[in-house]
This record gives C-alpha cells, structure tokens and sequence, in this order.
C-alpha cells in the first residue's frame, strides 16, 4: 500500500544552520501518526517541507505517492493543514474564508457554501459566519482553523501543535472529533507539546531531536523500549538496611526504610519478593507504576545524539518494530 | 483539461478585496482626477497654447488616465502581498494547489481589475468636460492591460522585497512618481530644456504614456511601434521576474 507520507533522506538548511538531517520516516494510511520533539527539533519545517511552505536541499516527500516538488498540485490537493499560529485573510469574514478556500481547492461557489454551512454548524461556529477572524474567540479561532483544513475532504489532516493554548474541555473535544476524523479513514499527522495527547491519540509515534529521528514505533513499544515499569513494595516496619541480595537487583531504599523501588525486569519481583518473605520482612502493599510516554520522551531527548543514533537505526529495531506492530496498532 | 475553479477563486478574491475597501481605492483617483482636470485643465489649460495640436485639456486627459492605471496597479498587487506576508495568509494560497504561474496571473488580475475601473472613473471625469476622439481604440486597450500588468509586477515584486509597509509607499514616492511626473503626463517632450530632454528617453513611463495618448487622440510624442515595443519588453521582463521569485518561494517559503 502507497504510504500517506513518506519522506527520505530529507535535509534542510537556515544558512548555515542544518534544521533538518537525514530525516526518513513513512506515515501509513490510516495512521494517528504523533510527531514530538522539543522547541526548535525540526517539527514545524518538516510540516512545512511536506506542505510547500520550506524549500529543502536534499531528500524526496510524497504524499499518497505524489513527490511534493514535481507533483505538488496533486499532494496538496490531498493536504489538510492546520498550522500553529493563525493566518486568516484579514478581509474576509469566517464563512468566506471557508467558502474561498474550498475554491481554491476546485469547488463551485455552491458546493463550497454548503460545506462551508456543514463545517460552521460541526465547530459550532454557525452563529459568528459573519464575523472577521479577529472578533472570534482564541478557541473559536482555532475551530475555524479546523474547519479550513477539512474544507477540500482532505485524505491527510496535518495539525502543527493544534490544543497550543487551548482550554481542557476545548482540548477534549478537538481530541474527540480528531478521534473520530481518524475512524473515517482520515491519515493524521500531528505534533503537540502534550505527550499525554500524542499518547492518548496516537498509534504511531515520531520523535525528532536537534533534527534528526531519534525514535519512530508503534506508540506503546516506544514506551516499552524506552522505560520499565516501576516497583513500588510498601514495608510494615521500616528497614534499616538493604538485603545484599537486592542490592544486587537495583533495588533503591526509601522513604525511611519504607518503601522499596525498582525497575520491573523479568524475574526481579519473585526474586524480591522471596529475598524479604526468607527474611521475614513483611510486605504490606505493592504498587507497578506504569511509564508514561512522557517517560520515554524525556529519556530519549536527554540522550546523547551518538547514543541515540545507536538506538534509532539499529537493525535488530527495526525487526522487532516489524514483528510487534500488529499487536500494538490498537493500543 | 484541468479545473479552473481555484484560479478564477483567487481573482475574485483579488477583486473583491479592493471593492471591499472601494473608499481608499475607487473613490479618491475619480476624485483627485476632477481635481487635476478641473485645475490643471479648465483652469490654468487655458493659458496654455494647444499641444500636438489639441486643446491642452484634451492632451492632458490621457496622461492622467495612465498615472492612475499606473497606481492602481501597483497599489493594488503591492498592498494585497504584502499584507498576505504581514498577516501570514499567503501560507493559506501557498498549500493550495494552484500553480504559481496561477498564482501570480490571478493577483495580476486584480492589478488589471482596479486599473481599469480608476482608468473608467478618469474617463467618466473628463467627459464630464471634454470629447475625445479615440482614435485608435485597440492601441488604447494594448496599453491599458500591459502597463497594468507591468504594474501589478512591479507591486508584487516590490511587495516580496519589502519588510515594512513603509517601503511600499517609499518605492511610489521616490520612483513610481517622479517617474510619472517626467514621463509626459502634463506636458510634451518639446516643452522640456533641450538640453535634458535625452534623460526623458529612459524613461519607460514616457513611452507608455505617449503610446495611450496615441491610442486616444492619433498624436504623440514617440512612434507608436517605439512604444508598443518597450511597453512589451517592461511586461515580459517583470512579468517573468515575478513568476520567477514565486516560484522559487523569495521570501514566501522558509
């Protein structure tokens, strides 16, 4: 099957400055793709790259097979973007901009009024259609933003940071109604700076760093990879020192002596578990804090390029990626 | 054959921006033009003798129609742009799939559509005082739409190289005008020093002007085919010029 986005070897430059190296990943039809990076890692040039908004020097993109520079007429006619800052037409009202750009995307005047109307009255803007952009609200803004993008039936929707800014109950609902654009078969392709949204959402995760992929799984084997669960065992009376044998194991004492923590590996807990019953300490609770996403980020960000690289492109991932991505698609 | 639909969309809007704010763009050359003519023509035009044989309001009308095609023009296409760059809304045309030749012919357009109603307007003015004979009446429209196309290149151009919107009305005051004022809008080439009347052959404007006032009253100061000739080589050079620095995104992609 044609990947909805696919990008290789893609290199970009700000003067002297390599914004983008080496990037290669592919986005699948269907695909709630979450791109995450910290501020300046190189997400909104590569949306900007996909979308004909940055020139770059070396690599190829296609979008649904169409190459970007050679086709861009037919890659962008299957494009939906909703870019991070507003850029609405000052002269134009909210139904106009909606109405226009369906235009531009080839629908007569009448087609684009009633997709415009259907569009207005889903983002429960119908009342303000005949408002300037600037006399909307920040979350009615973005809503408009929205609609504009899914104007034209895009078949991928590309949001750059789309809750930035954005109220929670606002933010449910966007994540509800993006849900529910990704069951219709609709690609999305997403950056945000809320991990918890890319978790939420996503079923394929990106992870880009000072320009390069530093991760690229099925959102919980990245998390997996990355990051163990976390042990907690809660202790009736406090110990004053740790058994020799968990010392061992990595187990770290806390909290006085009342709390023991360790990552979860295959076989630590019976090993613990037998260690404190031999020695007559008793357990009074256990905890398995499951990592977040957020984890997994932050430990991957915090790498070193070098080791990173390591990570990211050794072949025995990519097998592994192979082998577990049905399992995980619907996680 | 592909769908023109997103092209004759952007020239609508292209148009519809200007009527929108018609008070800054339709209004005030109709108005200043039944100034100039009211003044410069019923007024002091009586103490001038004829020019090129005509009476000096006559002569004059032609001049003042191609000053106002030529700032229509470029105020249109320079402000349009620019304030699509300020306001970041050329990112909304630029993933649409409109081609960039597309792109420009239709803000062109929009150049051509101002021109033409301020050069209406004009017209609708002087009737109001004077008859004219318009003598050759596609002379008349060769030059209108080239020079407002030319125009409209001019303002696009300027507009992708301008960062503040200062220098759209520095490139108007300090070029666009005088360029204008000496390219023979009030008076004939004979009226200038001899001794300076060389440096008026640079000027692209003179040639165009005169080319309209040809088109109009069957006398100029240049050869009609001398006119028709440079105004053609302006709009192909800036013509292509702004095909060019779209399609290489100058300061419209990062």
């Amino acid at each position: 099957m044609v990947p909805a986005i696919s990008i290789q070897s893609l290199v970009k430059f700000y003067r002297q400055f390599k914004a983008l190296d080496q990037v290669s990943f592919e986005v699948r039809e269907g695909d709630f793709f979450g791109f995450l990076g910290p501020n300046g890692a190189g997400k909104t040039t590569t949306i900007s790259a996909i979308t004909g908004l940055a020139n770059f020097q070396e690599g190829t993109i296609r979008v649904f097979g169409h190459d970007v520079l050679q086709e861009y007429r037919e890659s962008r006619a299957l494009i939906g973007l909703v870019p991070q800052e507003f850029n609405f037409d000052p002269f134009l009202s909210a139904e106009q901009i909606l109405i226009f750009e369906g235009g531009y995307f080839g629908f007569s005047r009448q087609e684009a009024k009633q997709r415009a109307a259907e569009l207005l009255e889903s983002f429960e803007l119908t009342g303000k259609r005949k408002e300037g952009y600037k006399r909307l609200s920040g979350g009615m803004k973005r809503r408009l933003l929205l609609a504009r993008a899914l104007m034209h039936r895009p078949k991928v929707l590309i949001l750059d940071e789309p809750t930035a800014g954005v109220d929670v109950e606002l933010r449910h609902r966007l994540w509800e109604f993006l849900r529910r654009l990704n069951q219709e078969g609709i690609t999305i392709f997403l950056t945000t700076h809320y991990i918890e949204e890319a978790e939420k959402l996503c079923n394929q995760i990106g992870v880009i760093h000072e320009g390069k992929i530093i991760a690229l799984d099925p959102t919980a084997t990245l998390i997996r990879k990355m990051v163990r669960d976390q042990v907690e065992l809660y202790l009736r009376k406090p110990l004053s020192e740790l058994p020799r044998e968990l010392v061992a194991l990595e187990v770290r004492l806390r909290n006085g002596g009342r709390e023991l923590q360790f990552e979860e590996r295959e076989g630590v807990v019976p090993v613990a578990l037998r260690v404190l019953y031999e020695r007559g300490i008793e357990v009074e609770r256990i905890d398995v804090k499951r990592p977040t996403l957020e984890d997994a980020f932050l430990k991957l960000t915090k790498k070193r390029p070098a080791e990173i690289e390591t990570y990211s492109h050794s072949k025995e991932d990519r097998g592994l990626l192979k082998k577990e991505e049905g399992s995980e698609l619907e996680a | 054959m592909r769908s023109l639909t997103g092209f004759k969309t952007l020239v609508w809007r292209e148009i519809y921006r200007f009527i929108s704010v018609f008070t800054q763009t339709i209004i005030p050359p109709v108005v200043s033009s039944f100034l100039y003519i009211f003044i410069f023509g019923l007024s002091l035009g009586q103490r001038i003798e004829e020019v090129h044989g005509h009476p000096y309001l006559v002569f004059l009308v032609p001049g003042l129609i191609m000053m106002y095609v030529i700032e229509g023009a470029y105020s249109n296409t320079s402000s349009s742009l620019f304030i699509s760059r300020w306001a970041n809304n050329i990112e909304e045309l630029l993933v649409t799939p409109l081609s960039y030749f597309e792109m420009v012919l239709a803000i062109l357009i929009g150049g051509l559509a101002r021109s033409l109603v301020a050069a209406t307007g004009v017209y609708g003015v002087s009737l109001l005082f004077v008859h004219f004979p318009m003598v050759h009446p596609a002379v008349v429209i060769y030059f209108l739409i080239l020079v407002s196309l030319s125009f409209s290149s001019v303002g696009m151009i300027v507009a992708l190289f301008a960062e503040e919107f200062e220098h759209l009305s520095i490139c108007t005051t300090f070029v666009i005008t005088p360029l204008i004022f000496f390219g023979g809008v009030f008076h004939s080439i004979e009226m200038v020093p001899a001794g300076i009347r060389w440096l008026t052959l640079f000027n692209p404007m003179f040639y165009m002007i005169n080319g309209l006032r040809y088109g109009m009253l069957g006398t100029a100061d240049t050869p009609i085919l001398l006119s028709a000739f440079v105004t053609l080589v302006f709009f192909v050079t800036l013509f292509s010029a702004t095909v060019y620095l779209f399609r290489i995104g100058f300061k419209l992609r990062k």
